[in-house]
């Protein structure tokens, strides 16, 4: 269980009665999918993070590794994703490892929403989780407040309302792995391109019974554009005050030595 | 009264090069429009390549540096080694992730080198320990708009140590003097695979 | 905040100056209040901000920086020492009730001879500076400092520049801060400087 340190709590919340702000953390204002077919599971995200307005990250990775066959599809607070899959990962590979038997999708949705709940929606985390285990396809969205959903296709985030127009339009109940991929990527696309919290590339994951294979940056849509100009500067373009050289492994940087003064204390006696 | 970010205003950059990275800071503590002190570094060194920028409030900065020392001086005894950039990172996170509901006031950066490849490793986080890998650059501090402006127009792949100087430099230079709460004098580090180079930048003091 | 505390440091020497009014909303309660407490035979400490908080917190530090030189026969040095107070004020920021205390940590290190001055908020910022305010004083004394001050100056030019200081907190503060108490560290210790508070400075 995370032991969360509550003592900067009455500080910061002093301060908020003051008027101050509360951080901006950073958040994954994402569009993230899932989609059943015919031998597994996929699920798909887009690979933007922002803080407010400014985006902070342009590739970063939002599907997350829970065991082998089971991933998670992550939005909200990015922290709070990051670490939530983390240790519940780390709570289910026990877990595995105690009864010696291979983790399943229900149990890590269940330690999941139990977490949530716990926190009563304080840890924002939103996501899908999939995956294929002895009693068969699985994929369910839990929210932070604790509530889960069970369905053959699903959407989160921001972007989950571009993302679930092309589901619905799109979706069929019998799909190949080809088709739930180009399914969910098309998804995802509908999410980068309308959603302004969504941007950048494309990062699939495909689980079926045997193997899992993640696609990270499945598409790029959005590569940078080589620039025309380079605007390296010539060498003595800054001023400098001051330069100091530190070779590696330099002893001097953890010991100070300092000579004494003569009025500064007595000599120590030494046995001869 | 004003985020607790920008109380005492600052900025943090850093960037890979080719088999070297940079991170530099500005020198600046204020209380809002009132300076302080122009002396007020804001990257710390943990080992012979891992270096830590951290902005935000003062305290937390003093608080969250002290604090590493700490924890990587006990790693070090524990591992009898030097702490990896990337374990640093991972340190971090989970440091700041633990007040989750309590945070420090503070936007870390961490540069370094890998000690056994000697490849480039710098990320950043957020007040809650997210991390954020980048291949390029990484930026934070009241100036985090305009270093963002400078280092996606500035930076490309592949600067050498001097390149890379001069980049970081004129990015970090640049964004501070638009911006009133960061600024008086840099300082900017260079690790390279077997020297770091540290340089004060000669900056406005308006 | 309409308290004055004033720190310099010069060739050999760190000046520590006091306001010597102690308040109570609009009312004077004391002319010749001490707003410093010696730390050990090298460090000075100066405190203002609320009531009651500063004494208490002053004289905690000064406990326990004196009982660190009885354990141990030696003295910490004011980098330690301001650490240290750093430290405790920082814990504090994060309890129920946190001290509201800032302060000027000045003084001489016993083993090079460098002299130092330490600038601390209540927020626990800490910074090393070569001169330093704190209050409404920072406004009228840092850009006279900044203009005036030299790394260099000796303790002489150290007191016309406090008086260079005086004389505009004079001119400028609504209020009679009553004088300032001075007090500066030298490798010999610490001792009380004369300062003339009854000059008369004309108004602009």
């Amino acid at each position: 269980m995370p032991g969360f340190d509550f003592s900067n709590y009455n500080r910061n919340a002093a301060l908020h009665a003051r008027g101050v702000p509360l951080p901006k953390a950073t958040s994954t204002g994402t569009t993230i999918v899932g989609c059943i077919f015919d031998g597994g599971v996929g699920i798909a995200a887009d690979t933007r993070a922002t803080s407010g307005p400014i985006v902070a990250d342009k590739n970063c990775e939002k599907l997350h590794y829970i065991s082998p066959n089971i991933w998670c599809a992550g939005a909200g607070t990015a922290a709070d994703t990051e670490f939530t899959t983390a240790l519940i990962s780390s709570q289910l590979e026990l877990h595995s490892l105690s009864t010696g038997r291979k983790p399943r999708v229900v149990t890590c949705m269940t330690m999941l929403k139990q977490h949530l709940f716990r926190y009563q929606g304080h840890i924002g985390a939103y996501l899908v989780v999939a995956g294929v285990d002895p009693t068969g396809t699985h994929l369910f969205t839990v929210h932070a407040h604790g509530s889960t959903d069970k369905l053959p296709y699903v959407t989160m985030g921001s972007g989950s309302l571009a993302a679930m127009s092309v589901f619905e339009s799109q979706w069929q109940p019998s799909l190949n792995r080809d088709q739930a991929v180009k399914l969910c990527a098309d998804a995802i696309e509908a999410g980068i391109w309308n959603d302004l919290g969504s941007g950048s590339n494309v990062d699939v994951a495909i689980i079926t019974a045997d193997k899992t294979t993640l696609r990270r940056n499945y598409i790029k849509p959005n590569e940078r554009t080589a620039k025309l100009r380079s605007y390296v500067f010539p060498k003595g373009t800054t001023a400098v005050l001051n330069e100091k050289i530190i070779p590696k492994g330099d002893l001097g940087k953890f010991i100070s030595v300092e000579e004494l003064t003569e009025e500064g204390g007595d000599k120590m006696e030494v046995d001869t | 009264m004003p985020s607790p970010f920008s109380i005492n205003g600052g900025a943090c950059v850093a960037m890979v090069g080719k088999d070297c990275v940079a991170i530099a800071c500005d020198l600046r503590l204020g209380l809002q429009a009132l300076t302080v002190s122009n002396n007020f570094p804001k990257v710390f060194q943990y080992g012979d390549n891992v270096f830590l920028g951290l902005t935000g409030l003062a305290t937390d900065v003093s608080t969250v540096s002290d604090l590493f020392r700490y924890k990587v001086n006990m790693y070090r005894l524990r591992e009898e080694r030097h702490i990896a950039p990337r374990t640093f990172a991972n340190l971090v996170s989970s440091s700041l992730y633990e007040r989750r509901f309590g945070p420090y006031f503070v936007s870390p950066v961490v540069a370094g080198l890998d000690p056994k490849t000697g490849a480039p490793f710098i990320c950043g986080f957020d007040s809650i320990g997210c991390i954020d890998f980048a291949q390029d650059f990484i930026v934070s501090g009241t100036a985090t708009d305009q270093l963002f402006g400078m280092c996606e127009s500035l930076w490309e792949p592949g600067l050498g140590p001097d390149e890379l100087f001069e980049t970081i430099s004129q990015a970090l230079l640049n964004a501070v003097d638009r911006d009133a709460l960061s600024g008086w004098g840099a300082h900017v580090y260079i690790i390279e695979k077997d020297k770091v180079t540290k340089r004060l930048l000669k900056g406005r003091q308006d | 905040m309409p308290e004055v505390l004033l720190g310099i440091t010069g060739k050999d020497f760190t000046l520590i100056a006091a306001s010597k009014a102690a308040m109570r909303g609009a009312t004077i309660l004391k002319a010749a209040d001490d707003k410093t407490r010696q730390l050990n035979k090298h460090t000075l400490m100066a405190f203002s901000g609320e009531a009651g908080d500063t004494v208490q917190f002053a004289e905690y530090i000064q406990a326990n920086a004196q009982l660190y030189s009885m354990r141990n026969e030696t003295d910490l040095s004011p980098s330690a020492l301001a650490h240290f107070v750093r430290g405790e004020l920082a814990s504090s920021l994060r309890s129920r009730k946190p001290y509201n205390v800032n302060l000027l940590l000045g003084g001489v290190d016993p083993i090079t001879h460098q002299p130092s001055l330490y600038w601390l908020d209540y927020l626990a910022s800490l910074a090393p500076v070569p001169y330093a305010a704190h209050g409404y004083a920072q406004y009228y004394c840092l850009s006279l400092l900044d203009k005036h001050h030299q790394p260099d100056i000796t303790l002489e030019r150290g007191m016309e520049l406090l008086t260079l200081c005086a004389d505009e907190l004079k001119r400028r503060l609504p209020i009679d801060f009553k004088g300032l108490i001075v007090k500066a560290v030298t490798k010999d210790g610490i001792k009380e400087m004369p300062f003339d508070n009854d000059k008369v400075v004309k108004g602009t």
